[in-house]
């Protein structure tokens, strides 16, 4: 384990458990009252929500260590949730091969990025921006302001090996940040992202193969996007055009402030999904507070950055080579 | 001495390592006055203290009698010193005036741009430098000799009265050469002292009316052209007489040929190449900038398309389409940048050494026992100083980081290596490290095809020299013929002819 886990994911730790203390102290109730933050059920309710975004921060994460960026994913969860939802609701198919078709779309999306990007030269941003574009609009086309719902033909009280389906994105979100950290760390791909995104060109001269290893960036965040997309069609039971709206822009900040570097070549995916819980906890307990309504995004916005220069002027990450 | 520019007991270092030892010596107010010496002899740290860029350690910088403090190059613009340095700062993006006035813009009240005032200015510039570009053409579409005379223009913008040029040659063509001492001559009739840096000792001779030399920091001596000779400054550089050679005395104790190219050919850099490289020898590739050596390393080595020949090696032949293709037949190149092409900043030096291999041998995971001790086998046998396997490359001095670049692809066993500028902005010590490190290599059997612009470098550890000029191979040099005046006459073309040379390969149309 050692050299897994580092300084940098320690310090995203350090600010998630000052934050859950924090609103843990707040919201203390009166005696004899339940705590409104701190009881299982409202820890459920960070942990689903965290989810959908965490999951796809992974992939948001390893594309920006690689030195690209990603737009698409909000609009990729969108458009799984509504081919997931044309398949199993409208085409009647059973929900295995709806999952799998929402998953084609990541890899779809995920593939189109990585070809404008790595073939035709296109900026990542120009490039994502574009198919984020088509992505949404695809899921406008297909729904024509209809939706699907598909918790009517999911089972009620679902569960799975004895655990409600409510888990189901957690537990996918830490696995596969489990895999992804030692993919990152511990093998050679993971190494030749690092590389890529820390200087391209002498990448190159070290005989990386260098767009396939971008190739890989993108289709593993697209396909992960999907996955976010298939957890959300099954826990709200929706497949709809207008779901995840500006989700990229949280995914990307959740990677940022679990210290992915917007230049590349630094980051780590583990950091990313303590990303999404820090925002995650943020926006469950901030509507708590009384008073504190319509200041939410703002004292979300104020978060971001105050993180990352609070990080930046600790120095502990960043200037650590992985 | 009254009256010019004078360094009195200049001193900087940076870290360890003394750039400048207590310089001292005077530069006439109105003549044209060489710097020379080899790399890391601190030339161009002498000039970044006079532009103001760098503040010495100790000692002062005079100008007319009255000491110069600089506190920084805008400073030392304005007081009429001017410096055109050996990389073309510039930028790109911008027009030829944008570039002249940059930093330094004429203003209208309110601070608008006074955009006709400095068009008229440049084009005026210009004219005197007879450099026949618009003012509105954009920076990144003049030919390098235009570019470097634009930096011209830029110091003379601002009445200058010195001008530094740090090895303004490299990247011009003969023409280009003699278009620049054109204006170099009608400038010190002007008036204008000029301060030349180079290591092309023709030019010096030919420009200069006295002579500086330095060597690992310190002054050896200054003298009038007149009363010395190129090989005199050449011992003076060196400080030895004559240059070490490390290369093997014997003609042909070379092993087989290792690496066989035959009529390489990528138009326009280069065509119909042909040589091999044995093992247990050091070839020297000798060029000048634009000459197709860095492009003929980089396409033996898949990192671009070749348009015609052939590439063996141990007769086995190969087509190496990317870089990862040849490493994996036995070939590394060291490249020629090391911050751009060679080292990742994000990774530790540990992770940096083992790179290229894992790549070469297409491992999966990561094996951090085996990168340890990989990256500790490298570090002993390069003598790396660094104060862990864990540190940055950028903790590293120069050398150290070169030695890195050298170490990874060492640890990838290559059959044959390609260094390109293997000690270029390396201390003194280190170079000879570097040296030392590849005539090892080449003793246990390695073949190593060295290309360096450094011609005493090429003469102290090659076997032979292969001359390149404008894209073709223009003859091979061995032995006692080795000298720098053979070499650079290959090189720099002139036809007059000599005993030392063997012309080789067919004469192509080379492009101008």
């Amino acid at each position: 384990m050692k050299g897994l886990w580092r300084a940098r994911e320690a310090s995203t730790v350090a600010i998630l458990a000052i934050e859950i203390l924090f609103f843990t102290w707040y919201l203390w109730p009166e005696a004899g009252r339940p705590h409104p933050f701190l009881n299982l059920g409202n820890v459920l309710l960070i942990f689903k929500y965290s989810s959908i975004y965490g999951i796809a921060a992974i992939g948001a994460a390893i594309v920006i260590i690689s030195g690209g960026l990603d737009l698409a994913p909000g609009a990729v969860i969108a458009l799984t949730t509504v081919v997931t939802g044309y398949c199993f609701v409208q085409a009647q198919w059973p929900l295995g091969p709806s999952i799998l078709a929402g998953l084609l779309v990541g890899l779809t999306t995920g593939a189109l990025s990585s070809w404008l990007v790595v073939r035709v030269g296109i900026t990542p941003f120009i490039a994502t921006l574009g198919v984020m574009g088509i992505a949404r609009g695809a899921a406008y086309v297909v729904t024509e302001a209809r939706y699907y719902d598909l918790s009517a033909r999911l089972p009620r009280d679902w569960r799975l090996a004895g655990v409600s389906i409510d888990w189901a994105g957690p537990i996918i979100m830490i696995g596969l940040a489990a895999v992804f950290q030692v993919l990152m760390r511990r093998f050679q791909w993971g190494r030749s992202i690092f590389a890529v995104g820390g200087n391209e060109t002498a990448a190159i001269f070290s005989g990386i193969r260098v767009g396939r290893v971008k190739t890989s960036a993108y289709l593993i965040a697209g396909l992960l996007a999907s996955i976010s997309g298939v957890v959300l069609a099954i826990v709200q039971g929706q497949g709809k055009a207008d779901l995840a709206n500006g989700y990229e822009l949280d995914i990307i900040a959740s990677a940022v402030v679990g210290g992915t570097s917007l230049s590349g070549g630094r980051g780590s995916v583990a950091g990313a999904v303590l990303g999404a819980l820090i925002f995650g906890v943020l926006r469950n307990a901030l509507p708590q507070i009384p008073g504190a309504t319509f200041y939410d995004r703002l004292i979300v916005g104020v978060a971001v950055i105050g993180i990352v220069v609070m990080d930046r002027t600790i120095g502990s990450r960043g200037s650590k080579a992985p | 001495m009254s009256s010019g520019l004078e360094f009195r007991g200049v001193s900087k270092s940076f870290g360890a390592v003394r750039a400048l030892d207590d310089v001292s010596f005077g530069v006439t107010a109105g003549e044209t006055h060489a710097c020379v010496g080899e790399n890391g002899a601190g030339k161009s740290t002498l000039l970044k203290v006079l532009a103001g860029i760098v503040a010495p350690d100790r000692g002062e910088i005079r100008w007319q009698d009255e000491r110069l403090r600089l506190t920084g190059p805008r400073d030392a613009l304005e007081r009429g010193i001017g410096l055109v340095s050996q990389e073309t700062l510039a930028f790109p993006n911008l027009s030829v005036s944008a570039n002249i006035f940059a930093g330094r813009e004429r203003t209208l009240r309110g601070g608008r741009l006074d955009e006709p005032a400095m068009r008229a200015r440049t084009a005026a510039l210009l004219a005197d430098l007879h450099v026949p570009v618009s003012p509105d053409t954009g920076m990144d579409r003049l030919p390098a000799a235009y570019a470097q005379l634009v930096q011209v223009a830029r110091a003379l913008a601002f009445d200058c009265r010195v001008l530094v040029l740090d090895e303004p040659t490299t990247s011009l063509t003969d023409a280009e050469v003699d278009h620049l001492f054109g204006v170099l001559g009608r400038l010190k009739v002007q008036g204008v002292t000029v301060l030349f840096v180079s290591h092309r000792l023709p030019e010096v001779f030919r420009l200069c009316d006295r002579i500086t030399v330095l060597r690992d920091g310190r002054l050896v001596t200054t003298v009038a052209r007149a009363e010395t000779s190129p090989d005199a400054i050449v011992r003076a550089m060196v400080g030895r007489e004559p240059p070490a050679r490390l290369a093997g005395s014997g003609e042909d104790t070379r092993g087989r040929a290792l690496l066989a190219v035959r009529d390489f050919t990528r138009r326009p850099a280069f065509e119909y190449v042909s040589f091999d490289v044995h093992a247990g020898e050091v070839v020297g590739l000798f060029g000048l900038v634009g000459s197709g050596r860095s492009e003929l390393l980089e396409t033996i080595f898949g990192l671009h398309a070749r348009h015609a020949g052939t590439l063996a090696i141990d007769g086995h032949p190969i087509s190496p389409a990317s870089p990862a293709e040849a490493a994996r037949a036995g070939l590394a190149l060291v490249p020629e940048d090391r911050q751009r092409q060679g080292l990742f900043a994000n990774l530790s030096v540990r992770h940096n050494l083992a790179l290229p291999r894992a790549a070469q041998r297409r491992l999966l995971t990561i094996h951090d026992h085996d990168e340890r001790q990989l990256a500790q086998h490298a570090v002993d046998a390069l003598s790396i100083r660094t104060s862990s396997l864990e540190s940055a490359p950028a903790e590293l001095s120069g050398g150290n980081q070169q030695k890195v670049v050298t170490g990874k692809w060492l640890a990838t066993e290559p059959r044959v290596l390609l260094l390109d500028e293997p000690t270029k902005g390396v201390d003194v010590g280190a170079k000879f490290e570097i040296h030392g490190i590849i005539r090892q290599q080449v003793r246990d059997g390695m073949g190593c095809l060295m290309a360096s612009s450094d011609l005493p470098e090429v003469l102290a550890i090659a076997d032979r020299i292969l001359v390149m000029r404008q894209g073709g191979l223009r003859g091979e040099i061995t032995g006692a013929m080795a000298t720098e005046e053979n070499v650079m006459r290959l090189a720099a073309h002139e036809t007059r002819s000599s005993g030392g040379s063997v012309p080789a390969g067919p004469a192509s149309g080379g492009h101008s």
